[in-house]
């Protein structure tokens, strides 16, 4: 059977107002959280391999404790085991000190077939763990694929690429970021929503299904982790102005006269659009 | 051997045409160079590519280096890893800056070059300068002290409502990925002179633990986003696929135009995702931006509001686009877009007439 990690993040909800602060920033401890929307395809990838042809799969998460909450989130929509990695020195992690932690992870939980990870999170932005991961671990891997099968120990790939797409195969173990154009995650299963209820009313059947590691545990060394270990800092960070505000608004009035009005002020604000059509 | 001093770029070739991040790329090396007092270097990769190092000294390297190996034919990460590497340790000691271009290429090869070396990456750069950094934190003392000639690599953060500048100066090189069509090319100067050197790469039979089966390019009916003067944008307020022909019949009255689309679009299945616009499709900068039925989400807007001019037609006078179009008309499409297209004909005929 196949052994399958994810990697999948908590993340602050940005699109609700709540817990954004006046100056743009994130107030982490107030804001919303939720699953990274990327990491949805790469959960959704693995449980394919596990309805189709068969694997187990845990999911890895490094945060502080709520971040308990997308590993039952993922249990609900099929996964196999959830590992929290938390502990106050991985605090301030940049990618390379995220990557070096997680890669830790994977060693602790020994054998891997395959690792999907999201293409990127919408708090780091980076695209950069997924491909840290693989380069620590010395595993080929595969960005942006939208569409994966296996076969005996070798990984067919549909990567995008721009313009177009490629066609890859990899040697297993390999590691996989799962484009967001790859299929959504399919709705929750009621037999799975309904197992997790149970489980998570038994504590020794919790904590078998979920594992709270620290650095220690993982035998990981902190100088490599958090601050210390963080090659870079943010400096300074700036608020972008509010754009625009000066929009020429034509409503109210017929279609027609709208348009000819519209095309009246770009003319005499000097946009020769109609240079642009054709003829 | 004296310290490696110049900055380095990365270029971009495929089937041997220079991809345009690389000239942006060396505009922005050749900016970041002069504030040192030093020169550019650029690696160029791939396989029969070695009369391309002049067309890069042209665009402002002062020194090419050239592994040119049938194994770099195609891209694939761990080759390409491989003759990168090849050329860092060719330097002797690492160079102050490595850039590349925020690419399908670049973001997959940088991480894994950045992670290698044990130093800093910043992804997706929309400016980058020199200058100094003073650094207090107390809670690593070891990185405490002021640092001249630091790279600045800037981006924006937080769904693109901050921008951070993100520092790394205890450790060489500092590298960073540029968004593309951000950084600016300099004009071509075929006067320009600089040395070429070939490198040989040593690859490991590990390094073809990917193989290629099959690259298609332009499947999409050529959508050239990034570089057509006009892009005319379809968005959820189409109300389903149909409205896309809406959108097609408007862009097909301008000589070079594509059409773009929403996410919410793409996700609807209006749409592919080759025609996205957005933090997670192309960012686009086109002379006319026409945005029909769009609502101007955060990130969509961070994909094209660098468009010349942006033209939005919504029914909702509250839509966040009109925030920032220049010009907007409030409307349903279905109504609008035929009518602007009819009075831009009958405009084009006037004039001509
Ligand atoms: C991490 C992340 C990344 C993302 N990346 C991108 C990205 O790259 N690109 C992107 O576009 N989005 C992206 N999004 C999604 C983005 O947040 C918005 O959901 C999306 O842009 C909305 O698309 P829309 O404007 O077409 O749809 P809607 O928000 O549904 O807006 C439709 C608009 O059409 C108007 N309308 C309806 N009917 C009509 C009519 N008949 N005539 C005229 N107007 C009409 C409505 O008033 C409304 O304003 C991303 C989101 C996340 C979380
Ligand atoms: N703290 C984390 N815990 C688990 N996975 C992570 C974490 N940070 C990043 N990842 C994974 O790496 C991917 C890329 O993240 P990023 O480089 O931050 O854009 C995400 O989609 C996740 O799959």
């Amino acid at each position: 059977m196949l052994k399958i990690v994810v990697f999948i993040k908590q993340v602050p909800d940005t699109g609700s107002k709540a817990g954004v602060n006046p100056d743009g920033t994130i107030d982490r401890a107030r804001a919303k959280r939720m699953l990274n929307p990327f990491d949805k395809f790469a959960l959704q990838k693995a449980v394919e391999l596990k309805r189709g042809v068969g694997a187990f799969v845990t999911c890895v998460t490094m945060g502080p404790p709520p971040a308990t909450e997308v590993l039952v989130e993922a249990f609900e929509h099929g996964a196999d085991m959830g590992v929290l990695l938390t502990d106050k020195r991985l605090a301030a992690s940049d990618t390379l000190a995220t990557a070096y932690a997680l890669h830790m992870v994977v060693r602790h939980l020994g054998d891997f077939d395959l690792i999907l990870t999201g293409l990127q999170t919408t708090d780091g932005d980076t695209a950069q763990v997924g491909p840290q991961i693989a380069e620590r671990l010395d595993v080929p891997q595969v960005t942006y694929c939208e569409a994966l099968s296996i076969s005996g120990n070798v990984l067919s790939a549909r990567r995008v690429v721009e313009g177009g797409y490629q066609n890859l195969e990899a040697r297993l173990p390999a590691l996989v970021t799962v484009a967001n154009s790859a299929t959504p995650l399919e709705p929750k299963r009621f037999a799975d929503v309904a197992a997790v209820k149970e489980f998570l009313r038994h504590p020794e059947e919790r904590e078998k299904r979920i594992k709270t590691v620290s650095l220690d545990v993982i035998g990981a060394n902190p100088a490599h982790a958090g601050l210390v270990g963080s090659p870079t800092v943010v400096g300074k960070t700036w608020k972008l102005g509010e754009i625009g505000g000066s929009c020429a608004l034509f409503q109210g009035e017929s279609v027609e006269r709208e348009v000819e009005h519209l095309l009246a002020k770009l003319a005499s604000d000097g946009h020769r659009i109609t240079e642009l059509v054709n003829g | 051997m004296a310290e490696p001093k110049n900055v380095v770029v990365v270029a971009e070739q495929l089937q041997g045409d220079l991809q345009q991040i690389t000239q942006e790329l060396l505009g922005a090396a050749r900016g970041l160079a002069t504030k040192l007092g030093v020169g550019v270097t650029c690696f160029l990769l791939g396989d029969g590519i070695s009369q391309l190092a002049e067309k890069l000294v042209h665009y402002g390297a002062d020194e090419v280096m050239v592994a040119d190996d049938p194994s770099l034919k195609e891209y694939t990460t761990l080759t390409y890893r491989r003759g990168v590497i090849a050329m860092l340790e060719h330097l002797g000691a690492p160079p102050p800056i490595v850039l590349m271009g925020s690419t399908t290429i670049g973001r997959d090869l940088a991480p894994r070059i950045a992670a290698h070396l044990e130093t800093g990456l910043t992804a997706d750069c929309t400016e980058l300068d020199i200058g100094d950094y003073e650094h207090k934190g107390k809670a690593d003392p070891t990185k405490t002290g002021t640092f001249h000639n630091v790279l600045y690599a800037i981006r924006p953060s937080f769904g693109e409502s901050l921008k951070a500048r993100i520092l790394g100066p205890w450790k060489n090189p500092q590298m960073a990925t540029t968004r593309i069509g951000v950084m600016q090319a300099l004009p071509p100067d075929p006067s320009r002179r600089g040395n070429v050197e070939k490198v040989a790469v040593k690859f490991d039979p590990e390094d073809f633990r990917v193989s290629v089966v099959k690259t298609a390019r332009d499947v999409s009916a050529n959508v050239n986003l990034t570089g057509a003067k006009v892009i005319v944008s379809g968005g959820f307020g189409l109300g389903g696929p149909e409205g896309f022909e809406v959108v097609r019949d408007l862009a097909s009255i301008f000589k070079d135009s594509v059409v773009g689309a929403s996410r919410r679009a793409v996700d609807a299945g209006w749409a592919s995702y080759a025609h996205q616009v957005g933090q997670t499709g192309k960012t686009v900068r086109p002379d006319l931006y026409i945005a029909l039925g769009i609502s101007g989400a955060i990130q969509h807007r961070v994909g094209m509001a660098n468009a010349k001019v942006i033209i939005a037609v919504n029914k909702d006078a509250d839509a966040a686009i009109f925030k920032f179009a220049h010009y907007g008309i409030v409307g349903d499409v279905y109504q609008v877009a035929p009518a602007l297209k009819k009075a831009l004909l009958a405009a084009k005929l006037g004039k001509a007439a």
